[in-house]
C-alpha cells in the first residue's frame, strides 16, 4: 500500500478527504431529503388552483403514485369513487395532474400540458385531448347479462394494488364460465382489462387466469392475467351496432377472483 | 502490536506497557458508550408505536415471567400441564411457542419489576427495556473486541457507529427479538474468538450461543460462521510435515483441525443446546417433537408481503440482491464508505495479523447472517432486521477504515510538519472519524421515530426510498402518530368505533397509555369492522391498499381527513365517515 512508503504521497490523504466529503454530503443530503417533499401550504395552494379550474367530469391524478393519499386529502371531494376506480383514463378529455419531484402519471403519458404551474414544489398541469366516446360499458349493463354459472358481481376491487370497478367472478377450476351481454351497443373498438383481485389469494394461488371475448361465436380478443401482471389490457376492432358479446373466463384453481371491465368505444 | 502508518508515538506503546489508569479509563469509556446506546434507544422508543407482533411478545412474556416467579417462590411446581398452558399447546402458535422464550421472559420480568412493582417505568417502556439494555451490551462488546484488536480510537468509533444506526436503534427499542438476537450473535462471536486462546474451559461460547438460540432461531446459522472460521484457522496452524507421505500429511492435518481448540467445539455442541433446553420449559417435555415443531414453523413460514424495488414480493423466487441493496440503503452512507475502506485495510493486512484471523471471523459472521437471503427462497419480509448481525461487522470495519484513513492522512501531513505529528494524528481522527459519526448521527435523527420508512442519503431519504419502490413500513407502528388526531374526534361520552387496521392488537395498550380515549372503540377486522366504524385508519403498505378501497366503498368517499407523513411520504391515512 502506498502508506508503507517512508515518504507518503500526497495522494494518501485522498481516502480521508473522500470520507469527509461523503460525510458532509450525507449530513446535508439527509436533511435536504427529509425536507424535500412539499408541505401542507404548497399542497393547499395547488389544490386551490385545481379547484378554480375544475369542471365536473375532469380527471385528477397524482404523481408519483405514493403521494396519492396526500392528493386525495386535498382534492378527494372532487374525485368520485367511479373515477378513482376507473378502468382507464381514455374517457377523460381534461386531466389535472398534481405532481411532485418531477413525476408524471401514467395517465398523462405522451400528452403535453396546456397549462402548468408550480406551487412551492407541487406542480399543477392540465392536459386536454379528445376523449374516447363510450358507446356502452359492461359494468352498467350487468343486470342484462346472462351467465352459464355464477353471476359476476360489480365490485370495487384491488387489482395489481390499484382500485378498479370491475365485474368479479370466480369460475370453477377448469370449467369456462360464459357471461353474455345481449345486444351490447358496439362502436369501432372494444377495450377492456382483466386482472386477479385480492393480494392474498394471488400469493397463495399462483396460477394465471384467462379471458376470451367472443363476438358472434368467434374470439375477437384474449388476455391472460398472471398473479403479478396487474390490470391487463385487451382490445378488439368491432363492427358498429348491437351484438351479443360473451366474456369467457377460465381459472385452473378455485377461488380465483377474476375481475374484468370493458367499454365499447366509438 | 504492529506499527501502523499514521500512528502517534503514544499509540505505538504496547498495550501491556500502558499505564493502568489508561485501562481503567478505557473501561469507563466502554461503559459510558454502552450507557449512551441504551439511553438513546430508551429515549427514542417513547415515540415509536407498538408493533403488531410486539403485543404478542409482551403478553406472553408477562405469562412466562409469572410462571418463573411462581416456580421460584414455590407457588407451583413443574408439571407438563402448567408448562403447556404457559409455553405451548397443540397449535403451532399457541402461547407463541414458535419463538423461544428468553427475551420474552426478560420483557415480562422487567415489566413486572419496573412497572407493576416499583412503578418507575411505564408499561411499554418497562417491556422494552431489556432489548434496549441488550443494545448497550452489543456496543460494549464491540468496543471491547475492537479495543483489544485494533485500538482505542477504532473502538470508540465502532461503538458510536453502532449507536447511530437508524434501523438498529429502532429495532432495539421494541420488545422484539431482532436486536437482542444481533447482540447475542455477536456475543457468541466475541466469546468464540476469546475461546480460541487455548483456555481450559471455554464455556462462555456455548452458553452464549445457547442464549442466542433461546432468543431467535436465526442463531442456528452461527455454526456456519464459526465452523468455517475454525476450519480455516486450524488448517493454517497444521504441522508442515516436509517429506512425509501424503497420507501422513492428511492424517496430521485432520488431527490438527480436530485437536486445534476442541473444547470450543464441545462447548458449542453441549452447552449451546443445553442452555436452550434449560431456558425453554416447552422443551422439558417431548423435546424432540417440540424442537421439530419450532424449526418446521420457520422452514415453512408464510411469505408476508414486502415491497422491494417497485414490486410487491410475497412468493419466491426473490431477487438474490435483496439483502445487499437493502443494507446499502439502510446503513448510513458514510459508515458504508468507511467500511469499504476498512475492508480494504483488512485485505491488505491479512498476512500481518494471522492469529485468530478476527477480520475473517467478522466477515464470516456477516456472511452467515445474510447468506440465506441470497438464495431467493428465504422469506425476505423482515428485511434488515433478519440479517442485523451484519451490522457489527460493518461498523467495526468502518471504524478501522475511518481511523486508517485519518492516520494515513496525518502521516502524510507529518512529513511536512514533523513537530506536529502527534497533534496531527489526533486531529485527523477527530475530524475524519468524527465526520463519519456525525453523518450517521444526523441520519439517525432524521429517521426516527419512523425509521422503517427511512432510507439513507444514497437512496434519497424517505421520499427517495418511496420513489425506488422500497418497503414503506411494517407492523403498524406508525399508527402511534395519528392517535392524537383520532383523539380529537373522540366523543366526550358514548362510543365511536374506529377501524384500527394494523394497530388493532395495540389498541388496548394505547388506551391504557392514555393515548386514545376509551370512547374510541376498536371496530373489528376487515369489512365488518369498516362497516361498523365512524373513523378508519390505513397504515400504508402497498399490499394494504385494499384497505383504502374497502373504506372508500363503505364511506362513499376517497378523501381522508388526515395523512401522516414522514419526510413527505404518507404512512397513515385517517378517514371519517361523512355525515348522511
Amino acid at each position: 500500500m502506498c502508506t508503507l512508503s517512508p515518504r507518503p504521497s500526497p495522494i494518501a490523504v485522498a481516502p480521508a478527504l473522500l470520507l469527509v466529503v461523503i460525510s458532509l454530503w450525507e449530513v446535508c443530503a439527509a436533511r435536504r431529503d427529509a425536507a424535500s417533499a412539499p408541505g401542507d401550504a404548497a399542497w393547499h395552494a395547488a389544490g386551490e388552483r385545481v379547484r378554480a379550474g375544475y369542471r365536473p367530469g375532469d380527471l385528477i391524478v397524482f404523481a408519483p403514485a405514493w403521494i396519492d393519499p396526500v392528493g386525495r386529502k386535498e382534492l378527494g371531494d372532487l374525485i368520485p369513487l367511479a373515477v378513482a376506480a376507473r378502468m382507464d383514463a381514455a374517457r377523460y378529455g381534461r386531466i389535472w395532474e398534481v405532481a411532485i419531484r418531477g413525476a408524471r402519471s401514467p395517465d398523462t403519458a405522451g400528452l403535453e400540458p396546456v397549462q402548468a404551474e408550480d406551487h412551492d414544489g407541487v406542480s399543477v398541469r392540465r392536459y386536454e385531448r379528445a376523449p374516447a366516446i363510450v358507446v356502452s360499458d359492461v359494468l352498467e349493463r350487468l343486470p342484462a347479462a346472462t351467465a352459464d354459472g355464477a353471476r359476476p358481481a360489480l365490485e370495487l376491487a384491488e387489482v395489481g394494488f390499484a382500485p378498479h370497478r370491475c365485474l368479479q367472478i370466480s369460475p370453477a377450476p377448469g370449467t369456462p364460465l360464459r357471461i353474455t351481454f345481449p345486444q351490447l351497443p358496439l362502436g369501432k373498438e372494444l377495450v377492456g382489462y382483466v386482472g386477479i383481485a385480492d393480494v392474498f389469494s394471488r400469493r397463495d394461488v399462483r396460477s394465471p387466469s384467462r379471458l376470451d371475448v367472443e363476438l358472434a361465436g368467434e374470439i375477437i380478443a384474449s388476455a391472460t392475467a398472471g398473479v403479478d401482471d396487474g390490470w391487463v389490457r385487451f382490445a378488439a376492432v368491432t363492427p358498429p351496432g348491437a351484438a351479443d358479446v360473451t366474456f369467457v373466463v377460465r381459472a385452473t384453481d378455485a377461488n380465483r377472483r377474476i375481475c374484468f371491465a370493458a367499454e365499447a368505444r366509438q | 502490536m504492529s506499527e501502523r502508518p499514521g500512528e502517534t508515538a503514544a499509540e505505538r506503546v504496547p498495550a501491556s506497557e500502558r499505564k493502568p489508569a489508561s485501562s481503567r479509563a478505557k473501561r469507563l469509556i466502554g461503559g459510558a458508550l454502552a450507557l449512551i446506546a441504551t439511553i438513546v434507544v430508551v429515549v427514542n422508543q417513547r415515540d415509536v408505536g407498538i408493533a403488531r407482533d410486539e403485543v404478542v411478545y409482551m403478553q406472553n412474556g408477562a405469562h412466562y415471567a409469572d410462571w418463573w416467579v411462581g416456580l421460584v417462590t414455590l407457588d407451583h411446581g413443574i408439571s407438563e400441564k402448567s408448562v403447556t398452558q404457559t409455553f405451548g399447546g397443540p397449535g403451532a402458535t399457541d402461547n407463541n411457542r414458535e419463538h423461544p422464550p428468553l427475551m420474552k421472559t426478560l420483557f415480562g420480568l422487567s415489566e413486572k419489576l419496573l412497572h407493576r412493582t416499583l412503578g418507575v417505568a411505564g408499561e411499554v417502556t418497562a417491556f422494552r427495556l431489556p432489548a434496549a439494555i441488550m443494545h448497550g451490551v452489543l456496543v460494549l462488546l464491540a468496543y471491547a473486541m475492537v479495543l483489544e484488536l485494533w485500538g482505542t480510537a477504532q473502538a470508540i468509533v465502532a461503538a458510536l457507529l453502532l449507536v447511530f444506526l437508524p434501523r438498529a436503534v429502532f429495532h432495539a427499542g421494541l420488545a422484539c427479538f431482532d436486536a437482542p438476537a444481533m447482540t447475542l450473535w455477536f456475543a457468541t462471536i466475541y466469546a468464540y474468538r476469546r475461546g480460541l486462546d487455548g483456555r481450559r474451559w471455554p464455556w462462555q461460547v456455548g452458553v452464549l450461543w445457547g442464549l442466542a438460540l433461546a432468543t431467535k432461531h436465526t442463531a442456528l446459522l452461527l455454526p456456519f460462521a464459526l465452523g468455517a472460521h475454525y476450519l480455516i484457522v486450524a488448517w493454517r496452524v497444521r504441522p508442515q510435515l516436509a517429506g512425509a507421505t501424503r497420507a501422513a500429511r492428511v492424517l496430521a492435518a485432520v488431527r490438527a483441525v480436530i485437536g486445534y481448540r476442541w473444547r470450543v467445539i464441545v462447548s458449542l455442541a453441549v452447552l449451546g443446546p443445553l442452555t436452550l433446553y434449560v431456558l425453554w420449559p416447552w422443551l422439558w417435555f417431548d423435546p424432540v417433537h417440540h424442537v421439530r415443531d419450532w424449526l418446521a414453523f420457520h422452514t415453512n413460514h408464510v411469505h408476508y408481503n414486502y415491497e422491494y424495488l417497485g414490486r410487491n414480493w410475497n412468493a419466491p423466487r426473490f431477487p438474490w440482491h435483496v439483502a445487499l441493496v437493502t443494507t446499502l440503503f439502510t446503513v448510513p452512507v458514510a459508515t458504508l464508505a468507511a467500511a469499504a475502506a476498512g475492508t480494504g485495510v483488512w485485505i491488505a493486512e491479512r498476512t500481518r495479523r494471522a492469529a485468530g484471523a478476527p477480520e475473517l471471523l467478522l466477515a464470516l459472521s456477516a456472511a452467515a447472517s445474510a447468506g440465506p437471503f441470497f438464495f431467493g427462497t428465504t422469506p425476505i419480509f423482515g428485511a434488515e432486521k433478519h440479517w442485523m448481525p451484519v451490522l457489527p461487522t460493518i461498523c467495526i470495519a468502518a471504524a478501522v477504515g475511518a481511523v486508517w484513513a485519518a492516520r494515513t492522512a496525518a502521516g502524510t501531513m507529518a512529513t511536512l510538519r514533523p513537530a506536529r505529528a502527534h497533534l496531527a494524528g489526533r486531529l485527523a481522527i477527530g475530524v475524519i472519524a468524527g465526520s463519519v459519526v456525525l453523518a450517521a448521527a444526523v441520519e439517525t435523527q432524521v429517521a426516527e421515530p419512523y425509521a422503517l420508512t427511512w432510507y439513507n442519503a444514497l437512496a434519497g431519504g424517505a421520499p427517495g426510498g418511496a420513489d425506488l419502490g422500497m418497503n414503506r413500513q411494517f407492523w403498524g407502528v406508525a399508527a402511534r402518530g395519528v392517535l392524537a388526531r383520532l383523539a380529537a374526534e373522540a366523543p366526550a361520552t358514548g362510543t365511536r368505533f374506529v377501524y384500527t387496521h394494523d394497530a388493532s392488537p395495540a389498541w388496548g395498550t394505547y388506551q391504557r397509555q392514555g393515548l386514545v380515549p376509551r370512547t374510541l372503540v376498536d371496530a373489528g377486522w376487515e369489512q365488518g369492522g369498516i362497516d361498523r366504524s365512524q373513523l378508519a385508519l390505513v397504515i400504508h403498505e402497498r399490499h394494504f391498499n385494499r384497505h383504502d378501497y374497502l373504506i372508500w366503498s363503505s364511506y362513499g368517499t376517497v378523501q381522508p381527513i388526515y395523512v401522516l407523513c414522514t419526510g413527505g411520504v404518507p404512512i397513515v391515512s385517517v378517514y371519517r365517515r361523512p355525515a348522511k
